[in-house]
C-alpha cells in the first residue's frame, strides 16, 4: 500500500475496486466505517452486491473482468470535466499526453456496455473521484486475479495519477495483501526477479554487488514464475523445494498441478501438515508454525514486525530458516552457517537498501515501514510525498481485452471465485481449529433466486457445474449477492475442489491464475441409481 | 520483564498465564495481539491496544484460529519416501541426506536451472530470505517464487 491503514480513517472518498474487505480484511473495514462515519463518501465496484455493497453510496455492479472498460470510462469522464491535476501531471508524471488523447475515445456509454453499469453511474463515480481532495482506492485479488491483472493495476494508477492522489495523506492507491507475509516474502527476495530489498537481477549493478556478497557467479537473467515452473516440471525443471504451501489445492486448474508435480524427480515439502502436496512429495520437513518460532512479518502496509514464539513446537519440528540452512549446508553451501534468525534477519537488513536503517531489535513495536533508507530514518508511512521511487509516475495506455474465456451457448454462466471471512487458503490451518470450522460447514455455490427456478434447481439441493477443465458437484444456495447469470464459489475446500474448472488463462506479465472468471454451465444433479 | 506489570496484568501472572506480544498470522493487516499461553499451551488471544495496526481491533480468525497450532495432525517428525512408495518417518540426519540427494542429482543431470524454490507468503521474511539466498547463493538460479502467484 502507498498510505498507512491510519489514512484510510481520513480519506474524503474511498474506491473499492474487486476488494471483499469486510469479509477478507475486516479490520481494515473498520477503519473505512470510521471514514464514512466522519461523512466520507463510499464508491463500490464490484460483480456481486457483497456487504462493503451495501454501504456504498454507489455501488457499480460491473460484469465479472470488465474492469478495464469501467476504469477507461472514468478516466475519459475526469478528462472532459476538466477534473485533471494539470500542475501534479506536470511536475511528477510522464506520459500525460498521450494518455489523455487515448481516453477521449471511451465514453461512459461505450463502458456501459461493456460492464453493465449505467453510463450515469461511471459519470458519477468519475466525477466525485476526480473532485475529491484525497481520495483513496483499495484493491485485492479481485483485481489481480485475471488475465489482464496488470492492465488493472496499472489503469488504478493512471487514474491515481490524473487527479493527483498519490503521496496525499488519505489517498494512495492500497493494494490489501491476503496472506499475512507475502510483503515480506517480495523484500526478502523471494521472487524470480529481484534480489532481496527489490534490487532487479538483470541490473549488473546488483549482479557484482550480490556475486560479491554470495561468493559465486549468479544469474543476470530472471527466473521462471512459479505458473512456468510448473508446467515445466518434468521438462526442464526436475526437483523442487517448497515451503508452506498447499499448491495443489490452491491453485486454479488442480488436475494440472498434481500431475506437474508428479513429474517431478525430487520433491521436498517443508510444512506443518501432511497437506495434499506434502503427501506427493519424496522428503516431508516438519517445519514450526505460527507461535512457535521468532522472526518478522511485513504487513500491507510496508511496517515490518517482530513475532515471537511462545510455544513450544512438537517432536522435532524447526524453524524454516533452520530447515533451508541445514540442506543448503548438506549440499556443501558457503553462508548458510547460522544460528539464530537474528543472524538471517540482520543479513536481510544489511544487503538491502530499503532496510538498511534497521536491524533486529529495531522493530520490536513495529515502529517502522520501509524505505527506512539509513540508520536514523524514521521510516516512510506514505510512499511517493515527495517524488516517486523510480523518478516520475508513468501513464501507460491500455485497452481493454475480454477474459480468456468468455460466456457462450456451452458454457453460459460466469463462475467467480473468492474466499470467505472464516476460511482461510486451503484450510490446512482453520480447518483444523475447531471454533472456525463451525461458520461454514461446507462450500456452497451462490446463485441467483431467479436462475435457481430458471435452470430447474433447488436452493440447498445438488447441482452440477462444468467447464472446459471438469466438473464438479457443489451444494446450491438462492442468494441476491450474486446477480443474475453470475456464480460465486470459495476455494477454500478440498472436498469441493472448484479449482478444477478454473485456469483458463494467465497475466503475460506476472502469470497470476486467472482465478475470478470462469464460464462453466449450472444443472441439477442427477442421482444415478448405482450398482445394489 | 524489564517493565513493571500493570495492575490487570498481575492476576494473570498469579494463573500462571504469559502473554507474549505478536502479530496475527492470517492476513496483511498485521494486527498486534498478545498470545496468552499456560503450561506451555495457547488459550487464548488478546488484541494489542497499542497496535500500530489494529489499534485493538481482531477478527474472528485472528482471535479464534489457533487451534491448529495444538493439532494432533501436526507433522513432528521427517518423512522419507522408501522403497515401498510410501512415507515412512525418519531421523533429520537421514531426511536432510535424502533430500539433498535429490538435488545434487537434478543439477548434476540437468544443470543448475533444473531446480526451483517456491517460498511461503505465511513464513517469517527470515524462512524467505534463506529460501531465496538457497536458490541463489547455492545452485546460481533465480529460480525462485512464492506463493502472492495464486
Ligand atoms: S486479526 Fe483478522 S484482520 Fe487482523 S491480521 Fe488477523 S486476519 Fe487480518
Amino acid at each position: 500500500m502507498s498510505n498507512p491503514y491510519t489514512d484510510m480513517a481520513k480519506t474524503e472518498l474511498a474506491f473499492c475496486i474487486g476488494t471483499n474487505m469486510t469479509e477478507c480484511h475486516p479490520v481494515a473495514a473498520t477503519f473505512l466505517k470510521k471514514a464514512i462515519a466522519r461523512g466520507a463518501k463510499l464508491i463500490v465496484a464490484d460483480p456481486r452486491r457483497i456487504r462493503l455493497a451495501e454501504m456504498a453510496d454507489l455501488y457499480l455492479p460491473l460484469r465479472v473482468g470488465s474492469d478495464v472498460a469501467l476504469l477507461l470510462g472514468m478516466a475519459h469522464v475526469i478528462a472532459r470535466e476538466g477534473l485533471v491535476d494539470q500542475a501534479f501531471m506536470a511536475a511528477r508524471t510522464t506520459g500525460g499526453a498521450a494518455f489523455l488523447e487515448h481516453v477521449q475515445q471511451f465514453t461512459p456509454e461505450w463502458a456501459a456496455e461493456i460492464t453493465g453499469v449505467p453510463a450515469q453511474d461511471i459519470e458519477t463515480a468519475a466525477i466525485w473521484y476526480g473532485s475529491a481532495n484525497a481520495a483513496a482506492i483499495y484493491y485485492t485479488l479481485g483485481i489481480t486475479e485475471h488475465i489482464c491483472g496488470v492492465d488493472n493495476v496499472q489503469s488504478l494508477c493512471n487514474l491515481a495519477l490524473m487527479t493527483g492522489n498519490l503521496g496525499v495523506e488519505g489517498g494512495g492507491i492500497n493494494p490489501m495483501r491476503g496472506q499475512n507475509n507475502i510483503q515480506g516474502a517480495g523484500d526478502a527476495g523471494a521472487i524470480p526477479n529481484s534480489y532481496a530489498g527489490f534490487q532487479p537481477v538483470d541490473i549488473p549493478e546488483n549482479q557484482a554487488k550480490f556475486e560479491a556478497l554470495y561468493g559465486r557467479p549468479l544469474d543476470s537473467e530472471r527466473g521462471m514464475t512459479k505458473v512456468s515452473a510448473l508446467e515445466q516440471a518434468g521438462e526442464s525443471i526436475f526437483a523442487m523445494l517448497i515451503d508452506g504451501e498447499n499448491t495443489l489445492v490452491s491453485d486454479p486448474d488442480r488436475t494440472h498441478g498434481e500431475h506437474a508435480l508428479k513429474s517431478l524427480d525430487h520433491l521436498v515439502v517443508i510444512d506443518i501438515f501432511l497437506t495434499e502436496t506434502a503427501a506427493l512429495a519424496h522428503v516431508v520437513l516438519p517445519a514450526t508454525a505460527w507461535a512457535e518460532t521468532d522472526g518478522h512479518f511485513t504487513n500491507s502496509e510496508r511496517r515490518i514486525q517482530r513475532v515471537r514464539r511462545a510455544v513450544t513446537p512438537p517432536g522435532e519440528a524447526k524453524p524454516d530458516w533452520w530447515i533451508v540452512s541445514a540442506l543448503a549446508t548438506r549440499l556443501g553451501f558457503a553462508g548458510f552457517a547460522y544460528d539464530s534468525p537474528k543472524e538471517v534477519f540482520n543479513e536481510l537488513c544489511r544487503v538491502s537498501p530499503i532496510y538498511a536503517g534497521i536491524d533486529w531489535g529495531m522493530a520490536e513495536k513495529g515502529e517502522y515501514q520501509w524505505p527506512i533508507p539509513y540508520k536514523g530514518h524514521p521510516g516512510t508511512p506514505r510512499l511517493h510525498e515527495d517524488e516517486f521511487i523510480n523518478g516520475r509516475g508513468i501513464f501507460r495506455v491500455i485497452n481493454y481485452r475480454d477474459p480468456a474465456e468468455v460466456v457462450d451457448a456451452a458454457y453460459p454462466v460466469w463462475l467467480t471465485t473468492g474466499r470467505r471471512l472464516q476460511t482461510y487458503h486451503t484450510r490446512t490451518q482453520t480447518g483444523r481449529a475447531q471454533g472456525i470450522e463451525y461458520f461454514v460447514p461446507e462450500e456452497v455455490l451462490e446463485v441467483h433466486p431467479d436462475n435457481v427456478a430458471a435452470w430447474g434447481l433447488q436452493d440447498g439441493g445438488w447441482a452440477t457445474m462444468r467447464s472446459r477443465r471438469g466438473s464438479i458437484r457443489i451444494k446450491v444456495k438462492a442468494t441476491e449477492r450474486s446477480p443474475r447469470g453470475t456464480v460465486f464459489a470459495s476455494f477454500a475446500f478440498n472436498e469441493t475442489p472448484v479449482n478444477i474448472l478454473t485456469g483458463s488463462g494467465y497475466d503475460p506479465i506476472t502469470q497470476t491464475a486467472e482465478l475470478k472468471v470462469c464460464p462453466v454451465r449450472v444443472e441439477a444433479y442427477e442421482e444415478v441409481a448405482g450398482p445394489a | 520483564m524489564s517493565t513493571q506489570p500493570s495492575i490487570n496484568e498481575i492476576p494473570l501472572q498469579n494463573a500462571g498465564i504469559q502473554k507474549t506480544r505478536s502479530v496475527c498470522g492470517y492476513c496483511g493487516v498485521g494486527c498486534s495481539l498478545d498470545i496468552l499461553t499456560k503450561d506451555d499451551r495457547i488459550i487464548g488471544i488478546q488484541p494489542a491496544m497499542d497496535g500500530p495496526s489494529n489499534k485493538g481491533a481482531l477478527c474472528v480468525k485472528g482471535q479464534f484460529a489457533y487451534d491448529y497450532v495444538h493439532h494432533p495432525d501436526r507433522l513432528t517428525q521427517p518423512l522419507v519416501r522408501r522403497a515401498d512408495g510410501q512415507l515412512h518417518p525418519t531421523t533429520w540426519d537421514e531426511a536432510l541426506d535424502v533430500a539433498a540427494q535429490g538435488f545434487q542429482r537434478a543439477v548434476d543431470q540437468h544443470g543448475r536451472h533444473a531446480v526451483y524454490g517456491i517460498a511461503s507468503g505465511r513464513t517469517p521474511s527470515e524462512a524467505n530470505y534463506a529460501m531465496q539466498k538457497f536458490m541463489r547463493a547455492g545452485f546460481g538460479t533465480n529460480h525462485i517464487d512464492n506463493c502472492s502467484r495464486a
